[in-house]
């Protein structure tokens, strides 16, 4: 301990072990996890994000949703994430390879968000609502409004625009304007609409089925 | 300036010089200390938590790694069943990707056609009659009219045996046959290999009675 | 000194001397930070029980102001108070002035220069969400550029040394200094410049936090306790013989904890597994290290701020070091995992351990590059009171209410409303503990530059310090 150099070395042989052995590891193992085609309809799972969801994709970075919102959906006897309609399975690496960043999430104030575009209730409009105005659509939410993806502006007679956010009551716009969604939100909106798991792996879920119940006792 | 007493003073005093804390510490290192007494249970005890810790670390990382598989999420899966079962994969289902491709527009999702316009599958008689006639018709076209299931149709079927291969054409007809409450037997690729070369001087779409002189 | 006739002479005053300007700069922005990031820390606190709090203003949504808050206080408070701590005591143990000063004073601005730019990026929107890594890209090489030479200034100064000698708190502070360039380095590599695929994503950020905290900020903070307990009691550390193998099995157990955070996670499950055994394995030194330094504190009564300060941080490191444990746990992370109880693991390690024992460790210095005590005792007591108070509160309160968010997101049947209801007062009683702490950083900011200040002529009727000559330390006899 009387030399730098034993330190510097220990140390350097400690974080070049962990790497190696946990990242570059894992890496190896799935980092070239590929598509999976289904022999029955011939589609490679998951399939690719459209430009626009790409785009959304920045959105959810830039805005910092996942300090709120988990993107995972854990198994069955982990949690009540199925239970909750999360998910119909927990959620596989596979189905993330799609995506250029992945966000995990470590925080739950929000609901998890991996399989939101499968929730019967959740289409644009829900989520514009969503976004301009929280309670619209989720009462007593703790969520912020994200007034600043959207537009107010007048309408213009007779062309009012199709995106425009159907509030009525105390949500609603002045009279003569319209809520417009902007490119930022549109694009989020496409993102999140895209955050769909239904495509089960047959190799996945082999592997995870859980065991018999245990005796008791065993180990 | 008097001493300021160490209690909150603003001046935090040392109680020991750098020069001996060095000191005394490196002779520490290697100096266990006297217990009065003699004997200090310390050390020992220490080992065994060293030893306790690195025991059932070890068993729990061996029971609960799931044996490093990569794609295994739950550390209580049990070993991998071995293979995976193959899905079966019959003749209708990649039928079902050919039709979807390609008949669907016309002949639509529930085989109902439109009426007048284009013939029905479901239920159809040709559908599920002679496996001669259906071949044809999807290699070479059919010009209308004709009658299917006692209904007047009067439209044409473009020609696909350049776009479709004989192995297509024979699970999409197999589909056909087999879907819908559709039963009739499976159409081989060798049957229509078989056709295709038989009429391979054949340019222009059959007609109904040319089909119907066929028989079965 | 402008005023070589002192009545007393701290020693080591000529290494004190070399170190005034690089530690005072470092500390000042260190304090600076530590107000900014304590505000939005604040802000974020605020909107998750009054969400329209600044919500229309969209530098300040909250998804912006949590991570922008996190990342002035990590590399903000945290880099600058850490480097400048450890190149004072660097200096200090090696009995070697630190050479050239200058060049750390540019380095520091450098570094602060980045985080500035990267707090600011995260707040107009070029975040990249990946937790403390969330600075936009064009930070990357000043961060590390500038990281680069305060840390070789410290390696130089060890190597110059003039002593025989090494201590503990030199060993930790160089695993510190040597493991975070590594981290960086290597996180940066594999998530932005090679980007590896899908959520491996995930595994580099867990292993970059737990390593950042782990082997970065708690390390120093036992640097500190190993440093100013024997130095301030006048007693030597006990079974201090065990302390090298502390050492070593921390930084390699710790090095192994990242993948616990993805517990449950579509991760590989041997990752969690591995990382739960390793915090299973750091029950060692952290057992030893208490009998190390509780066994020093025992019985000692002392006025002492540093030290308490410095009880304060070890304690946080239990706690932290339990709930660590725990949370790698299946059968507690089925409730926990997710909660506020995440939040308090990292809030623990940072501030209950990190920073108390940094504010420990400046109230000893501080004086001793001035030349000048204190100027408040009260703003001091102020300070260790609302320190003591916000940590006891927001621990509370982080717990349990985080426990009871598990308890509610586990039963299905519970809506989000009603969690965001049921949590609620516990949000307040957080923003209360941020508010406290706030008071209790005000008070540090205000008597630092204070402090400062009373070099200047015009209010040179600061109390000069006086420094009692220390005894040498004796080996105990038996």
């Amino acid at each position: 301990m009387k030399n730098g150099l034993t330190i510097f070395a220990g140390i350097f042989a400690i974080v070049a072990a962990s790497w190696a052995g946990l990242l570059l590891t894992a890496h190896r193992q799935y980092g070239g996890l590929a598509q999976y085609v289904d022999a029955l309809d011939g589609n490679a799972y998951p399939l690719p994000l459209s430009g626009l969801a790409d785009q959304g994709r920045l959105v959810y970075e830039d805005l910092g949703c996942a300090t709120c919102h988990t993107q995972q959906v854990r198994r069955a006897d982990f949690g009540a994430d199925l239970d909750r309609k999360w998910g119909e399975r927990q959620s596989y690496a596979r189905d993330y390879i799609r995506e250029k960043t992945v966000h995990l999430g470590d925080s739950r104030l929000g609901p998890d968000l991996r399989n939101v575009a499968a929730r019967g209730y959740v289409d644009g409009t829900f989520l514009y609502k969503l976004l301009y105005a929280p309670h619209s659509v989720a009462p007593g939410t703790n969520m912020p409004a994200y007034p600043f993806l959207f537009d107010v502006r007048r309408v213009n007679p007779g062309q009012a625009s199709p995106l425009a956010l159907p509030f009525t009551g105390r949500f609603a716009p002045p009279a003569g304007s319209e809520v417009v969604p902007t490119r930022r939100a549109v694009a989020l909106a496409a993102y999140l609409l895209s955050l769909k798991d239904t495509y089960d792996y047959p190799v996945e879920r082999a592997k995870n089925t859980p065991p018999a119940p245990e005796k008791k006792g065993e180990h | 300036m008097n001493a300021a007493p160490d209690h909150l003073s603003g001046v935090e005093q040392s109680g020991a010089t750098d020069d001996s804390l060095q000191h005394v510490h490196e002779h520490l290192l290697h100096h266990k200390p006297e217990k009065p007494h003699g004997y200090s249970a310390t050390p020992l005890l220490l080992l065994g938590l060293m030893c306790t810790v690195v025991f059932f670390g070890s068993i729990y990382l061996a029971h609960y790694s799931a044996r490093f598989d990569p794609l295994a999420y739950n550390e209580n899966a049990k070993p991998s069943s071995g293979k995976i079962e193959p899905p079966v994969v019959t003749p209708a289902m990649l039928g079902r990707r050919v039709y979807n491709n390609t008949c669907i527009t016309c002949h639509q999702t529930n085989g109902q056609g439109l009426a007048g316009v284009y013939p029905p599958l479901a239920g159809s008689d040709w559908a599920q009659g002679s496996e001669e006639r259906i071949i044809r018709i999807v290699l070479h076209g059919l010009n209308g009219p004709l009658t299917v299931s006692g209904k007047e149709i009067s439209s044409a079927m473009a020609p696909l045996g350049t776009v479709l291969k004989d192995d297509q054409i024979a699970n999409a007809l197999t589909y056909v046959r087999q879907e819908w409450g559709n039963n009739a037997p499976e159409v081989k690729p060798e049957t229509v290999a078989r056709i295709r070369a038989e009429t391979a001087s054949r340019t222009q779409p059959w007609t109904a009675p040319e089909l119907l002189k066929l028989g079965n | 000194m402008n005023s070589p006739a002192q009545p007393n002479r701290s020693e080591q005053m000529e290494i004190d001397a070399s170190a005034k300007w690089p530690v005072l700069v470092l500390f000042g922005s260190a304090v600076v930070w530590l107000i900014l990031g304590g505000a939005l820390q604040l802000i974020a606190a605020i909107q998750l029980h009054t969400p329209s709090f600044l919500a229309d203003c969209e530098w300040f949504t909250h998804g912006r102001v949590a991570p922008a808050a996190q990342n002035a206080l990590v590399y903000g408070w945290g880099f600058n108070s850490a480097l400048g701590f450890g190149l004072w005591l660097m200096a200090r143990l090696s009995f070697a002035s630190l050479r050239h000063g200058g060049w750390l004073i540019v380095a520091a601005k450098f570094w602060n220069l980045g985080v500035l730019l990267g707090v600011a990026g995260i707040m107009t929107g070029a975040s990249t969400s990946f937790e403390l890594l969330e600075m936009p890209r064009f930070v990357t090489l000043l961060l590390l550029g500038s990281y680069g030479l305060m840390g070789a200034w410290l390696v130089t100064t060890f190597t110059l040394r003039n002593t025989e000698n090494t201590y503990a708190s030199q060993w930790y502070l160089f695993g510190a200094v040597f493991s975070f360039p590594w981290l960086y380095t290597l996180a940066q590599v594999m998530l932005f410049t090679a980007p590896v695929r899908g959520t491996l994503q995930a595994v580099v950020d867990a292993w970059y936090v737990s390593g950042l905290y782990g082997l970065g900020f708690v390390p120093v903070a036992l640097a500190a306790a190993y440093y100013f307990l024997p130095k301030i009691l006048g007693r030597p550390v006990a079974n201090y013989y065990l302390a090298p193998t502390a050492f070593w099995w921390l930084f390699f157990a710790t090095a192994f904890t990242g993948g616990s955070r993805l517990i449950g996670g579509p991760v590989p499950a041997w990752l969690a597994t591995t990382g739960a055994v390793a915090n299973f394995f750091l029950i060692v030194p952290v057992v030893i290290i208490a009998l190390n330094l509780f066994g020093t504190l025992r019985g000692a009564a002392t006025g002492s701020v540093t030290v308490r300060f410095i009880r304060w941080s070890l304690f946080a490191f239990l706690a932290a070091s339990l709930l660590n444990f725990a949370l790698s746990l299946r059968g507690f992370a089925i409730t926990a995992q997710f909660t506020l109880i995440t939040a308090l693991r990292d809030w623990l390690l940072l501030y209950g351990c990190f920073s108390t024992a940094m504010f420990g460790a400046a109230y000893f210095i501080v004086p001793r590059l001035t030349g000048h005590a204190w100027r408040s005792s009260a703003l001091i007591t102020a300070h260790l009171g609302a320190t003591a108070l916000g940590l006891l509160l927001i621990t509370a309160t982080l717990g349990w209410a985080g426990w009871e968010q598990g308890r509610m997101l586990n039963h299905a049947a519970t809506s989000f409303t009603d969690i965001t209801k049921a949590l609620t007062p516990w949000f307040t009683a957080y923003s209360v503990g941020l508010m406290l702490l706030t008071i209790g950083h005000l008070a540090f900011f205000v008597n630092f530059f204070w402090s400062l200040g009373a070099r200047c002529p015009v209010t040179g009727d600061a109390t000069p310090a006086v420094f009692r000559a220390p005894p040498a330390m004796e080996v105990p006899s038996a």
